[in-house]
């Protein structure tokens, strides 16, 4: 690294004041930057899809916004049956448990136990790969049901919400004919673009953790003293998960 | 990036910080809180009829996932408050977006 430096600044510390004023390194200091850009990228793409749905609350009944429990419904190998929210909460499931294998990945970077760390970074790998399993296979399944990113044909008629909530958790469900119309266009469309947008964090996520895990595997970090890089693809990730929180509560519950 | 560098020669460039291990108690508490909480969501979204008052409390719970996701993962709660105070202040733009925007799709509905 010390060859990239310009000659002026050669031999001197990174910080004038000789330390940090945030007690972090600049490498950590300027990933929060990044997750602060990054969590303003997310908050406009989800007030975008605030300010559709919002628009869209009580006008007629053909362009009321989709009940996501509607659609989101589908649970792998459960064919047909009517179980909204399972799948979705079982992502989240995943998330949260990767998360917590993530920190401890960094607990174990912090008493410099390469093996714990290697542990927990497969563990965390193991999760991220789940999600983005399980996000294809919504994609997939919601794809398969008609969703377009130009159209919308999830629009309920005031018959089929009541075919909907007559129907309980667990019992099989189909539409019948009248039971769905057109709906407002961009909602299949935010869909797409906002978890596509989390989705593709999450692979990038996943990138960083086995980059990481290799330089593990090959002692870089024992060579360097410390494991502040586990560190900081720590932060990454739980930033993800902090969006899918969000994304769960806006796209999901709400 | 050089990944063969020598013993103590990225720390004379990088500050890095002395950083100890807090052990898993904290992580692990904030994990079966997010489990809970996230189970509760589940229930209430079954048991609730859909209001605002169910928007509410889902919205609620989700600030308070996010508050222990930053505070107790990511370490925020022990960082040194003004990198905190950097981190957290700006958002304050978000709230004001959403504002902003929630407003203009209220709008909306008159034009359409």
């Amino acid at each position: 690294m010390a060859n990239h430096t310009p000659a002026a600044f050669e031999n001197q510390p990174m910080w004038a004041g000789g330390r940090s004023p945030f007690n972090v390194s600049y490498g950590k200091l300027m990933m929060w930057i990044f997750l602060l850009s990054d969590a303003f990228t997310f908050s406009s793409l989800l007030v975008q899809y605030g300010a559709q749905r919002f628009s869209n609350v009580e006008s007629a009944v053909t362009t009321v916004w989709p009940d996501p429990a509607s659609i989101f419904n589908h649970f792998p190998f459960m064919h047909g049956l009517h179980l909204p929210l399972l799948f979705v909460s079982v992502m989240t499931f995943i998330l949260i448990l990767s998360s917590v294998t993530m920190v401890l990945a960094v607990e174990a970077g912090h008493r410099n136990s390469k093996k714990e760390v290697q542990t927990y970074m497969i563990y965390t790998i193991i999760g991220g790969v789940a999600f983005l399993s399980c996000q294809a296979w919504e994609w997939y399944t919601f794809i398969h049901e008609g969703a377009r990113l130009y159209g919308n044909t999830f629009g309920i008629t005031e018959q089929g919400y009541e075919h909907l909530h007559s129907v309980s958790f667990g019992n099989h469900f189909e539409w019948a004919l009248g039971d769905r119309t057109d709906g407002p266009v961009p909602f299949a469309a935010l869909f797409f673009i906002v978890t596509g947008f989390h989705g593709f964090h999450v692979f990038s996520g996943v990138v960083i953790n086995v980059v990481v895990y290799i330089m593990t595997v090959r002692g870089v970090f024992e060579r360097r003293g410390h494991y502040e890089m586990i560190e900081k693809a720590g932060l990454y990730w739980h930033f993800v998960d902090l969006v899918w929180v969000f994304v769960f509560t806006f796209f999901y519950l709400i | 990036m050089d990944f063969h560098v020598k013993p103590g020669e990225y720390d004379a460039i990088n500050y890095i910080p002395h950083t100890e291990s807090h052990g898993t108690k904290e992580l692990w508490r904030t994990f079966w809180l997010l489990l809970g909480i996230t189970i509760l969501d589940f229930v209430i979204y079954f048991v609730m009829p859909a209001t605002g008052l169910r928007n509410f409390i889902f919205i609620f719970f989700g600030l308070v996932k996010a508050y222990y996701i930053v505070g107790a993962f990511m370490h925020l709660k022990h960082e040194k408050i003004n990198l905190a105070l950097i981190i957290l202040v700006p958002t304050i733009f978000i709230v004001g977006l959403i504002m902003g925007l929630l407003y203009e799709g209220n709008a909306l509905t008159w034009v359409k």
